[in-house]
């Protein structure tokens, strides 16, 4: 057995520096109807390809990256030009999650969460003998 | 009467330890307060950010879900008001479960650190940031002087 001594380099990658972003809450309003749960987050600045929305074992983690950036030397700051939008719900298990579908408009999200068949309210017709 | 003295200025010092010890939780307070999510700018809406690129003054403000329409900028001198209504984008036939997200008309003004030409000022709306680029008047300008 012999023993390497070289060392392996490992190169940075991509979705690493994602975690060094500061961390912002989306505010979010969340609706019901009988055939979905619609929700809609504030997600000022983050484009389409970067929103990441994970299903797993009952939690929901929404995720977004904003890329901003402003030349010149900053006088004001309020907010983070880069951040990352991130918010976990629960979510029923009555969520058909293949359905799920999204859209992202004017910096808010709009999640649609479609209930599986089994969990729609149904009319049971009463049939006459 | 030593003795007294000596009582006395304990009795102060304790005072004084117990004064500092509550001003610290005051700060401890305030700190919390002022740098916590959510807390950091109750309030102040839209939040901004602004820069100076030396010709120009860029500010960057954060207006979800609010359509080129319903938003107005007026500037004049050194003087910006952004003003607007943001208008409820609930669903009909649905139950609601949770509202963070209010419908409600703002209007927000600044003065800012130098006169800007009013008449070149741009204004982009894009993903719910509104982008203005104000130059800045002639007199506001950065000059090179040469020395003689």
């Amino acid at each position: 057995m012999s023993e390497s001594t070289e060392l392996v380099t490992r190169k940075e990658q991509a979705g690493e520096l994602v975690h060094q972003l500061p961390i912002a809450t989306p505010a979010v309003d969340i609706f019901e109807n009988e055939g979905e749960i619609l929700l809609h987050a504030d997600m000022p600045g983050v484009m389409k390809d970067d929103v990441a929305i994970n299903i797993d074992n009952g939690k929901m983690n929404l995720s977004g990256i904003r890329r901003l950036q402003l030349a010149g030397a900053l006088t004001r700051r309020e907010f983070t030009d880069a951040a990352e939008y991130r918010r976990t719900f629960s979510v029923p298990q009555s969520i058909d999650v293949n359905k799920v579908h999204a859209e992202l408009k004017d910096g808010v999200l709009c999640l649609h969460l479609p209930k599986s068949e089994a969990a729609k309210p149904r009319q049971i017709e009463i049939q006459a003998e | 009467m030593i003795a007294r003295w000596h009582d006395l200025n304990q009795m102060l010092g304790a005072m004084d330890l117990f004064r500092n010890q509550m001003n610290s939780v005051f700060n401890d307070f305030d700190r919390t307060y002022t740098t916590g999510p959510g807390w950091s700018d109750a309030g102040t809406y839209p939040r901004t950010n602004l820069s100076d690129t030396g010709d120009n003054l860029e500010m960057l403000a954060e207006l979800p879900g609010i359509a080129k329409e319903d938003l107005n900028v007026k500037i004049q001198g050194n003087y910006l008001e952004i003003s607007g209504t943001r208008k409820s984008d609930l669903p009909e036939g649905y139950q609601v479960h949770r509202t963070e997200r209010g419908a409600a008309s703002f209007s927000r003004s600044f003065t800012l650190p130098c006169d800007v030409n009013a008449a070149q000022v741009t204004a982009t709306l894009k993903d719910g940031i509104l982008k203005l680029t104000l130059p800045k008047a002639e007199t506001a300008k950065p000059r090179q002087i040469s020395i003689n």
